[in-house]
C-alpha cells in the first residue's frame, strides 16, 4: 500500500466554506460524490414507497390505503428508482471514476457536468410534489400508458409534474453523456490508446452513446402526452386521428435502451472488481468490449418485445433479437467467470457482492429469455413473473453491483476503509431479503397474478407468497440499516486506505486517497489496461 | 511508483490538451460536445417525425377530410424556407470570415445571418396567427397537433440559435474572437445549420410531401 | 508483495452450511404446512405432495385450450434449457469460488491469462445455436396460437372491456353481425370443442384479457379491435350444464379497480352451449320491459353505488319475510346489481344488473335468520354484510 506525498508545490485551493465549496464545485471527483449521495436519497425514497406496496399486498384486502394511493406507491416507487436511483448512481460512479481512470484531470465540460448533477434534485422534488397537488402523484405505473395517462381519467397536475420532471432529468442524462463521450476520446492521459481504456470506461462510453440517441426520444414523447393533456392535442387519442399505442413505441424505443443504460456501468464495476480480487487480468478483453457494444447495438432492435400482447408489432423480427441479445451477455459472464479461473480469490466485500450480482443476474437474465418466446410472454405478461425479472436484473444485477461499486471506492473516495464485517452483514441480510421478496413472484405470475393490482381475492392463492415477500422486502431494508451504519463510522473512524489498497490494476490507484484536486502529481508509463500493475510488478504485462 | 515517471509531461501531450484547441489535432472540445448535442436534438425531432409518420399511415386519408387546404407554399411558409437557407450561407461566410481573421467580415455576414434568422421567427409567427384564424388549431385533430407540435419546437429551436448568434455577435464585435481563438463562433454555426437541416426537413414533409386517398 | 490475510471461513464451507439451511428451512415450512392430527406415518406422502405442488409452481397451469397447451410445451422446453444453462453456469462460478481461493502459500501471482480467442468463438456460437433453436420452435408455436380461420359452428363474441367490468356481447355468425344476445354478468360462456372467435373492444382505456389457465392474454386497445380464436379442449370439460369454470381478469393498468376487473369463463359441452344460448335469447325477448319498481313488499332497505363502491357496508332485515332493496346505481355507463349469498356461499337472490345512473327496485324473498354477504356480481370488491334477524 504505497502512499504518494503531494509535491510541495501542488496549489491549494482555499474555499470559503466547505458548503459553499460543494455547491459551486465543479469538480468531477465532488460532483460524483454528488451524484451517489442524492441517488442513495431516492433509493430510500423509493425502498419507502415500495415497503407500502408491499405492506399493503401483505394480505388480501385493503387494509392501509385506497387503491388511488396504492398506484401512485408503485408508480412513484418505480420512477424514483429507475430515473432517480439506478441511472443517476452509475452516472455518479462514472463520473467519479472515467477522468481518473484515463489519466485526466477533470472531465471536458466541468460547469456542464455541475449543471447536469443539480438538475436532479430539482427533478426529484418535482416529481415527489405530485403527492402534494389535487389527484395525487403520477399513478399510471411508470410506463404511463395514454389514454388513461391522459386528462380524461387523470386529470390531476401530478402527471404534469412527472412529465416535467422526467423532461429534466432525461436533460440531464443527455448532457452527462456528451460529457463523458468528449471526455472519453479527448481527455486520455498518453499511451492510453482506447483499447487501453478499463472496461468501465467502455462500459460509459456506450452507455453514453445509448443516452444520446434514446433519450430524446422519450422527451419527444413526453412533449407528446403533456400537449395531449393540457392543450387539446390528439397524438394518442384515436377520436382525434391519433394513435394508442403510438405512446408504447416512442416510450419504450428510449426505455429499452434504458435498461441498458442501467446495467452497462454495473457490469464495468464488476469487470474492475473480479480482476483485482483473482489476482489475474479480465479473461477476453476484447470479446468484452465487443459484447458491449453488441448489446448496446442490438439493444435499440428490441423495443416492441414490452408490446407483444398490442396485436400491433411485428413479432418474429423482434423475438429474434430479444433471443440474440442474450448471445453477447452470455459471453460476458463466461468470460468473468473464467477471470476467476486459476485466479487468487480473496473474499473482501467488493467480491462478495460481485458473486451475489453474477448468481442474481444468471437469473434475471435466464428468466428474461422466457418471455422472448412469444407464445410464454402472452402467458406471462403484465404478471409478478415479469416483476420477478426486472428486480433479478436491477436489484440482483445493478443494485449488488452499486454496492460492489461502493466497497470497492469508497476508500479512494474518502481515504478510508468500509467496515468489512458490517458489509458481509449487510449482504447476508440483502441475499435472504432480496431472494425472499422476489423468487415468489415467479411462482406468483405463473399462476396468475397480474401487477400493479392493489388488492386480490383471498380465493386466488396468493396470500401465502405475498406475505413471504413482504417479509423479504422488510429483511431487505434491515439489511440497508448496516450500511448507513458503516459509512457513518467509517467516515469518522475507518482505517486510513493509502493510495491502492487493493492492490488494484487502474489509474484512480496510482494518486492519493482522495486524489487532489487536479488528479494526478504524475501518472505512471501507460502501456496495457492495468497500469499500475505493470508498475507495481515492473514490468509491462500487455497489448 | 517507478522512479522514472516523476518528470511532469511534456505540454503537447498534456492531459488538458483537449481544451480549447487541441494541439494534437482534430476538433477542439466545444465543437465536440456541440456535435454530440446536435446528435441529441436530432433523436428528439427523429421521434416528433416517427410518431407524424404514424399518424398519418394509420389515417383513411391525409391531410384529414376538412384539412385538406390550409398549408401552402405561398406566400409565407416557402419564402420562410429560402430566408432560412440563405441565412445558412451567410453563417457559413461568416465563419470563414473569422478563420481568415477577417473580424469585419465576420461581424456583418453573422449580423445578417440574424437579421434573417429573426425575419424567419416573424413570418413563421405570422403564418400562426393566419392558420390559426382560419380554424386550423392545436386541438384541430391529429393534423393541427402535428403541424403545430413539429413546426413549434422548431420555431423554439431556431429563437434558441437566435439567442446564441446574438451573444456569438456581441462577443465578436467586442473583439473576442480572431482565427486561432473561435469556437464558440464554429459550435454556434453548426447549431444554426442544423436548424436550417431540420426545416428542410420539416417542410419537405409537411408542406410538400403528396397527401394519401383512402389509405391506411 | 502483500502476504494474504489470515483466511477466514473457507467458501466451501459457507455455501455448505448455507445450502443445508436453507434446505432446512424449506423443509420445515413444509413440514409445518401438513394439518394438524396427520398421522405420523402420513407425513412422507404428504411431503411429496407438497413437493409435487411446489414442483408445479414453476409451471404454468394446466392449459384447458389446444392453442394453451402448445404454449405449456414450449415453456416446458425452455424450461429445460434454461434449467440446464443454470447449473453449468451457476455449477461454474460455485467451483471457481470454492477452488480458486487464495490460500497462504500463494505469495506468487497466478498464471496472467489474458484470453482465448477459440473459447470466445465456441461461447459465442453454442448460445447463438441455442438461441436460434428457441426462437424457431417459439415461432411455431406462435403460428398455432394465433392462428385465425373461420371455421364452421365458430362462436363470434364481442368482449367489451370497460372501468371496470366485463360484458361480453354474443354476435351472429352471418354477415350482419348482429348482436344476439348482451351478457351483462361478467361471465363469457363458451362451447368446448368449437373455435371461439373473439373480439375485444374497449370505450375507454387500454385493458387486458387475460385467462391464466388458457396460458393468453390480448390487450383491448381502444380505436382497434384485436381479434383471436381459441379452443377449449374439451376434455377439460365435464358433462352437464355446469361445465368448468375459469378465473380471467383484467391485466393492463386500467385506474384505481383494475384489481377488480374480475370475470370467468365457462365451457360447456356444444350441446349445453347451444341450450343456454338459446335460452338467454328466449329470456331476454321475454322479459317485460323493466319497470321502475313493483310495488315494494314490507321494509324498503336503501342502497346506492358510485364509484365501484357501495354507500353502506351493513344492512339488517327482518327475518322469515321479504323485503325490498331499493337500489341507485350512480356510476354513469358502469353496469351494478345486488345479489345476496348465505353463510355457505349460496346465491339466495340475484338482482337485475344494469348500468347507471338508474335505479331498480329489488323484491327479495323472505330469508331465514343468520349472517348474508350482499355484493355486486360485477365487481367482486363491492361487498357488504346483511345480518338477517
Amino acid at each position: 500500500m504505497a502512499t504518494t506525498a503531494l509535491d510541495h508545490a501542488a496549489p491549494r485551493y482555499r474555499t470559503r466554506s466547505a458548503l459553499y465549496d460543494w455547491l459551486t464545485t465543479t469538480d468531477h471527483k465532488k460532483i460524483g460524490i454528488m451524484y451517489v449521495i442524492n441517488s442513495f436519497i431516492f433509493f430510500f425514497i423509493g425502498g419507502l414507497l415500495a415497503l407500502g406496496v408491499r405492506a399493503e399486498l401483505a394480505q388480501p384486502g385493503l387494509q392501509f390505503m385506497d387503491e388511488s394511493t396504492y398506484n401512485q406507491l408503485f408508480t412513484m416507487h418505480a420512477s424514483a428508482m429507475l430515473f432517480l436511483f439506478v441511472i443517476p448512481m452509475l452516472a455518479g460512479f462514472g463520473n467519479y471514476a472515467v477522468p481518473l481512470m484515463i489519466g485526466a484531470p477533470d472531465m471536458a465540460f466541468p460547469r456542464i457536468n455541475a449543471l447536469s448533477f443539480w438538475m436532479l434534485p430539482l427533478g426529484g422534488i418535482l416529481i415527489c410534489s405530485g403527492f402534494l397537488v389535487g389527484g395525487g402523484a403520477a399513478q399510471s405505473g411508470w410506463t404511463e400508458y395514454p389514454p388513461l395517462s391522459g386528462a380524461a381519467f387523470n386529470p390531476g397536475s401530478g402527471t404534469d409534474l412527472w412529465l416535467m420532471a422526467v423532461t429534466l432529468i432525461g436533460t440531464s442524462s443527455i448532457l452527462g453523456a456528451v460529457n463523458f463521450i468528449a471526455t472519453i476520446f479527448k481527455m486520455r492521459a498518453p499511451g492510453m490508446t482506447l483499447f487501453r481504456m478499463p472496461i468501465m470506461v467502455w462500459t460509459m462510453l456506450v452507455t453514453s452513446v445509448l443516452v444520446l440517441l434514446a433519450t430524446p426520444v422519450l422527451t419527444s414523447g413526453l412533449m407528446m402526452l403533456f400537449i395531449d393533456r393540457n392543450y387539446g392535442g390528439g397524438f394518442f387519442d384515436p377520436a382525434s386521428g391519433g394513435v394508442v399505442v403510438l405512446w408504447q413505441n416512442i416510450f419504450w424505443f428510449y426505455s429499452h435502451p434504458a435498461v441498458y443504460i442501467m446495467i452497462l456501468p454495473a457490469m464495468g464495476i464488476i469487470s474492475e472488481v473480479l480482476p483485482v480480487f483473482s489476482r489475474k487480468p479480465l479473461f477476453g478483453y476484447k470479446a468484452f468490449i465487443f459484447a458491449t457494444a453488441a448489446i448496446g447495438a442490438l439493444g435499440f432492435s428490441v423495443w416492441a418485445h414490452h408490446m407483444f400482447t398490442t396485436g400491433q408489432v411485428f413479432l418474429p423480427f423482434f423475438s429474434l433479437m430479444t433471443f440474440l441479445i442474450a448471445v453477447p451477455t452470455g459471453v460476458k459472464m463466461f468470460n468473468w467467470i473464467a477471470t476467476m479461473y486459476k485466479g487468487q480469490l480473496t473474499f473482501q466485500t467488493p467480491l462478495i457482492y460481485s458473486l451475489g450480482f453474477l448468481t442474481m443476474f444468471l437469473i434475471g437474465g435466464i428468466n428474461g429469455a422466457f418471455h422472448a418466446a412469444v407464445p410464454v410472454d402472452f402467458a406471462l405478461h403484465d404478471t409478478y413473473y415479469v416483476v420477478a425479472h426486472i428486480h433479478y436484473v436491477l436489484f440482483g444485477g445493478s443494485v449488488f453491483a452499486v454496492f460492489a461499486g461502493i466497497f470497492y471506492w469508497f476508500p479512494k473516495m474518502t481515504g478510508r476503509m468500509l467496515n468489512e464485517t458490517l458489509g458481509k452483514v449487510q449482504f447476508v441480510l440483502l441475499f435472504i431479503g432480496f431472494n425472499l421478496t422476489f423468487f415468489p413472484m415467479h411462482q406468483l405470475g405463473l399462476s396468475g397474478m397480474p401487477r400493479r393490482i392493489a388488492d386480490y381475492s383471498s380465493s386466488a392463492g396468493w396470500t401465502d407468497l405475498n406475505l413471504v415477500a413482504t417479509i423479504g422486502g422488510f429483511i431487505i431494508a434491515i439489511g440497508l440499516l448496516p450500511f448507513l451504519f458503516n459509512v457513518f463510522i467509517s467516515l469518522r473512524n475507518g482505517k486510513p486506505a493509502g493510495d491502492d489498497p487493493w492492490e488494484a490494476n487502474t489509474l484512480e490507484w496510482a494518486t492519493t486517497s482522495p486524489p487532489p484536486p487536479y488528479n494526478f502529481d504524475h501518472l505512471p508509463e501507460i502501456r496495457s489496461e492495468r497500469p499500475v500493475f505493470d508498475a507495481r510488478h515492473g514490468a509491462a504485462t500487455g497489448h | 511508483m517507478t522512479a522514472d515517471s516523476q518528470a511532469l509531461t511534456p505540454v503537447e501531450h498534456s492531459p488538458v490538451s483537449g481544451l480549447a484547441h487541441d494541439a494534437r489535432g482534430g476538433i477542439s472540445n466545444p465543437v465536440l460536445g456541440m456535435l454530440l448535442f446536435l446528435v441529441s436534438e436530432v433523436m428528439f425531432f427523429a421521434g416528433l417525425f416517427a410518431a407524424y409518420f404514424n399518424v398519418r399511415a394509420a389515417a383513411p386519408e391525409w391531410p384529414p377530410a376538412g384539412y385538406q387546404d390550409f398549408l401552402h407554399v405561398l406566400p409565407l411558409a416557402g419564402p420562410a424556407t429560402a430566408i432560412l437557407v440563405l441565412s445558412s450561407f451567410t453563417c457559413q461566410f461568416a465563419v470563414w470570415a473569422i478563420r481568415r481573421d477577417d473580424r469585419a467580415g465576420f461581424v456583418r455576414n453573422l449580423t445578417v445571418t440574424l437579421a434573417l434568422g429573426i425575419v424567419f421567427l416573424i413570418i413563421q409567427g405570422t403564418d400562426y396567427i393566419v392558420l390559426w384564424t382560419e380554424g386550423l388549431t392545436l386541438d384541430s385533430g391529429i393534423y393541427g397537433t402535428t403541424f403545430y407540435t413539429m413546426t413549434g419546437f422548431h420555431g423554439a429551436h431556431v429563437l434558441g440559435g437566435v439567442i446564441m448568434l446574438s451573444v456569438v455577435l456581441y462577443r465578436g464585435m467586442v473583439g473576442q474572437f480572431s482565427a486561432r481563438h473561435h469556437d464558440a463562433v464554429e459550435a454556434a454555426s453548426l447549431y444554426w445549420h442544423f436548424v436550417d437541416v431540420v426545416w428542410i426537413a420539416l417542410f419537405t414533409t409537411l408542406y410538400l410531401l403528396p397527401g394519401t386517398q383512402g389509405g391506411g | 508483495m502483500t502476504t494474504p490475510r489470515r483466511s477466514g471461513p473457507s467458501p466451501a464451507l459457507v455455501l455448505l452450511i448455507s445450502a443445508v439451511a436453507t434446505a432446512a428451512v424449506f423443509l420445515g415450512i413444509l413440514v409445518l404446512q401438513v394439518p394438524a392430527g396427520t398421522p405420523a406415518a402420513d407425513y412422507p406422502s404428504q411431503i411429496s405432495d407438497q413437493l409435487a405442488n411446489v414442483w408445479a409452481s414453476f409451471f404454468p397451469p394446466v392449459a384447458t385450450t389446444e392453442q394453451g397447451r402448445r404454449t405449456h410445451d414450449l415453456y416446458t422446453l425452455v424450461f429445460i434449457i434454461a434449467a440446464f444453462v443454470f447449473i453449468l453456469v451457476e455449477g461454474l462460478i460455485v467451483f471457481a469460488v470454492v477452488r480458486y481461493r487464495r490460500k497462504p502459500t500463494d505469495t506468487e501471482l497466478p498464471p496472467q491469462i489474458h484470453g482465448n480467442n477459440a473459447l470466445e468463438i465456441l461461447w459465442t456460437a453454442i448460445p447463438t445455436a441455442i438461441v436460434a433453436l428457441l426462437f424457431v420452435l417459439s415461432w411455431q408455436t406462435l403460428n398455432v396460437v394465433d392462428a385465425r380461420e373461420a371455421s364452421p359452428g365458430e362462436v363470434r363474441i364481442q368482449a367489451t372491456a370497460a372501468r371496470f367490468q366485463w360484458t361480453f356481447q354474443y354476435i351472429s355468425s352471418d354477415d350482419n353481425q348482429t348482436v344476439v344476445y348482451d351478457q351483462l354478468t361478467p361471465e363469457m360462456v363458451v362451447p368446448a370443442g368449437r373455435t371461439v372467435h373473439l373480439a375485444l373492444y374497449s370505450p375507454d382505456v387500454i385493458h387486458a384479457f387475460y385467462v391464466p389457465q388458457f396460458l393468453f392474454k390480448r390487450d383491448v386497445v381502444p380505436g382497434k379491435l384485436n381479434v383471436f380464436d381459441f379452443n377449449v379442449d374439451p376434455a377439460m370439460v365435464p358433462p352437464g350444464p355446469e361445465g368448468a369454470t375459469f378465473k380471467g381478469q383484467c391485466a393492463e393498468l386500467c385506474g384505481a379497480q383494475h384489481w377488480a376487473m374480475q370475470f370467468t369463463v365457462r365451457a360447456l359441452e356444444p350441446k349445453e352451449f347451444d341450450a343456454w344460448l338459446q335460452a338467454q335469447i328466449d329470456a331476454q325477448s321475454a322479459k317485460p320491459s323493466p319497470a321502475a319498481s313493483g310495488a315494494p313488499t314490507g321494509v324498503v332497505l336503501e342502497l346506492s353505488a358510485k364509484e365501484i363502491a357501495y354507500d353502506k357496508t351493513t344492512l339488517e332485515a327482518p327475518a322469515d319475510e321479504p323485503f325490498a332493496i331499493k337500489f341507485s346505481n350512480n356510476d354513469a355507463g358502469v353496469t351494478h346489481n345486488v345479489a345476496i349469498r348465505d353463510a355457505s356461499g349460496t346465491e339466495a337472490f340475484t338482482g337485475e344488473i344494469f348500468p347507471g345512473v338508474d335505479s331498480r327496485t329489488y323484491a327479495v324473498p323472505a330469508l331465514p335468520a343468520g349472517s348474508y354477504t350482499f355484493l355486486c356480481t360485477v365487481h367482486p370488491n363491492m361487498t357488504g354484510t346483511l345480518t338477517v334477524k
